[in-house]
């Protein structure tokens, strides 16, 4: 086949009067189905939509959720779903490897559909986001900074895949998935606790995973950030009831807030004065946090972890007899090595660089005031349409005293 | 147009502009690749049989019998520590007796790996290369790859020994002849 080496033939092979060499039999690759699930998707993203904005009904949404974790999760195996593309297209766009047109396709539908019309994606058509919106369980609402704060995480974990992949570190997000012995139904997974605790956490909290991990959530989030179609709760004259804002778990929804008092405006210029001058301070300590702990990442290099324990030699390796048995010079494997110490340095340095900026820009966000708003609105960007503010508002359920202005 | 829809064309085309330059790096409609094992440098850790997502392990031996010897005293079959060459299962070298030996013509015997019960240890695979022809190897079976996005066992393996290969050609043999 593709390749041989030449083992000796220290007994050659006996003639035989009758026995026939019995044939060696190789199956072929089970069925591919990531074109038929580019496909679906197209059409889940049309469902998502339908329900989500024409709809406005959660149980639609739901039933669409339970088809999409059915045929994503558990039919068509999912992987890879756009979620773990991210690493396949960094991995392409950095080194060259191939990449498949359905890979594609699965990673870009739903980030064009995001800068058109919000994160459709998400309701429905995710497979690790249908499965936690279907947790069983009252869903707490934390504190919005608290909330922001968490939402973090999913930029560090962005930033760290990226960096990862570039350096040859291979897919960490897939090793770490936590749905994904779920949907192999196949329980020996290296992080099998973190199942467990994801699971436990969607009992409590809605999209634990989505909100604070999930890498392509941040990507549909920049995406979705100047959206032509952006979610209204109401078409009817918002009487301000706070009643969404309280039913939205994810922490989607804005409230209107009141024109600042001078005392309140003088504050607000002081700390937007204080932001600004930090600005500076705050990238240059991003990027040094990201240099100096680029170390961290060493150990994950195969080609620097190989150097260290060659020069160590404390004890026999695996990896040392292997590295031994392969003849491969030991030059190759030290440019290897510092290539590897290269693109693991400048990327860390740089996400450090990005994380500030990302923080600031935050910040930055919320240092404004948004008095122009007097209605309670959805955050297009972080709301993960689940439709539970349409069934929360009291001016959408239709009762016969008030006539129904839609229409 | 007005000033909000100017800067969301902008944006949207900075954002999308990344993709066109990747849509020319894509190959083919389907996907090129699955993982396999390259035969040359495993060194039958064990870590086939352990780090798989399935269980068992969607790796099994292959007996590629052109390169056999069809010893009577197999050292992938017994054990170095064997006390006699019978088919008692301490004299052995496969924990679940996956390899089933049949008389061929004196002094002849063939040994045929019975794949429901491999688990891919690599046992046999090592005592056959130290000591024989090394015609047995450890390759991903097709059939039961689930081919994750990264394999569990290649973030492991620590002689570096899995390779993603073109679908087309989807097995590395160990030896030539009974290309497929
Ligand atoms: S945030 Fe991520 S995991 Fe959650 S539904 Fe969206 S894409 Fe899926
Ligand atoms: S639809 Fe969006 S804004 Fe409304 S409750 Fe769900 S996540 Fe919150
Ligand atoms: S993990 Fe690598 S070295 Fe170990 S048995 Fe599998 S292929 Fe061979
Ligand atoms: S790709 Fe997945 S299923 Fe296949 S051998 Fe690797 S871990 Fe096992």
């Amino acid at each position: 086949m593709t390749t041989f080496f030449l083992a000796q033939a220290r007994f050659p092979a006996p003639e035989f009067e009758t026995y026939r060499l019995p044939e060696l039999v190789m199956e072929e690759a089970v069925f591919d189905s990531s074109l038929l699930r580019a496909g679906l998707l197209l059409l889940f993203l049309f469902g998502s939509g339908y329900c989500f904005y024409r709809r406005r009904s959660r149980k639609a949404l739901l039933l669409l959720h339970l088809l999409g974790l059915a045929v994503f999760g558990f039919l068509l195996h999912a992987c890879p779903c756009p979620v773990g593309i991210v690493q396949n297209i960094a991995e392409a766009a950095a080194t060259g490897a191939p990449l498949p047109l359905a890979y594609l396709l699965l990673f870009t539908l739903p980030l064009l559909c995001a800068l058109f019309c919000g994160r459709l994606f998400c309701a429905g058509a995710c497979p690790l986001g249908a499965l936690q919106e279907l947790m069983p369980g009252k869903k707490f609402r934390l504190p919005p900074a608290l909330d922001r704060f968490f939402r973090l995480g999913a930029v560090l974990v962005l930033l760290l895949v990226l960096v990862c992949t570039v350096a040859g570190i291979g897919f960490p997000l897939c090793r770490l998935d936590p749905y994904l012995p779920i949907f192999l139904r196949s329980f020996n997974h290296p992080y099998l606790w973190l199942t467990v605790v994801f699971l436990l956490l969607g009992l409590l909290l809605s999209r634990p995973f989505c909100r604070y991990i999930c890498p392509y959530g941040v990507l549909l989030r920049l995406f979705s950030l100047l959206a032509w179609k952006k979610p209204v709760i109401t078409t009817h004259d918002c009487i301000n009831c706070r009643l969404c804002q309280q039913s939205c778990p994810n922490n989607a929804i804005i409230a209107p807030e009141s024109a600042a008092s001078p005392a309140q405006r003088k504050r607000g210029l002081r700390r937007l004065e204080l932001l600004l001058a930090s600005i500076p301070l705050a990238l240059a300590l991003g990027g040094f946090l990201g240099y100096a702990a680029a170390p961290l990442l060493y150990p994950l290099h195969r080609a620097i972890s190989l150097e260290q324990k060659l020069q160590q030699r404390a004890e026999p390796e695996l990896a040392v007899e292997a590295f031994e048995k392969s003849q491969q010079p030991v030059t190759e494997l030290s440019a290897a090595a510092d290539r590897g110490r290269r693109v693991i340095r400048t990327g860390l340095t740089l996400s450090g660089l990005l994380f500030a900026a990302w923080v600031l820009a935050e910040l930055l966000a919320q240092a404004r005031r948004r008095p122009e708003e007097d209605i309670h609105c959805i955050d297009q960007t972080l709301c993960l349409c689940c439709g539970r503010c349409y069934q929360a508002c009291p001016l959408e359920k239709p009762r016969p005293s008030q006539p129904d202005r839609r229409t | 147009m007005n000033r909000r829809n100017f800067l969301q064309s902008i944006f949207a085309v900075l954002l999308a502009a990344p993709f066109a330059l990747l849509f020319r790096r894509t190959k083919s409609a389907l996907p090129g690749t699955l993982w396999q094992i390259d035969p040359s440098k495993c060194i039958q850790c064990g870590q086939c049989a352990r780090a798989c997502i399935l269980r068992p392990s969607a790796v099994k031996c292959v007996h590629q019998y052109a390169a056999c010897g069809y010893c009577l005293f197999c050292s992938g079959y017994y054990h170095d520590q064997r006390h006699k060459f019978d088919t008692a299962a301490e004299n052995l070298r496969c924990p679940v007796d996956a390899i089933e030996r049949t008389y061929i013509e004196d002094p002849y015997f063939e040994y045929k790996i019975n794949e429901d019960k491999c688990i891919a240890c690599g046992k046999c695979v090592k005592g056959c290369a130290e000591f024989g022809n090394g015609s047995l190897f450890l390759q991903v079976r097709h059939n039961l790859c689930k081919n994750c996005n990264q394999c569990h066992i290649a973030a492991v393996c620590p002689a570096g020994a899995f390779v993603r290969v073109p679908a087309s050609r989807p097995y590395i043999f160990k030896h030539a002849g009974e290309a497929k």
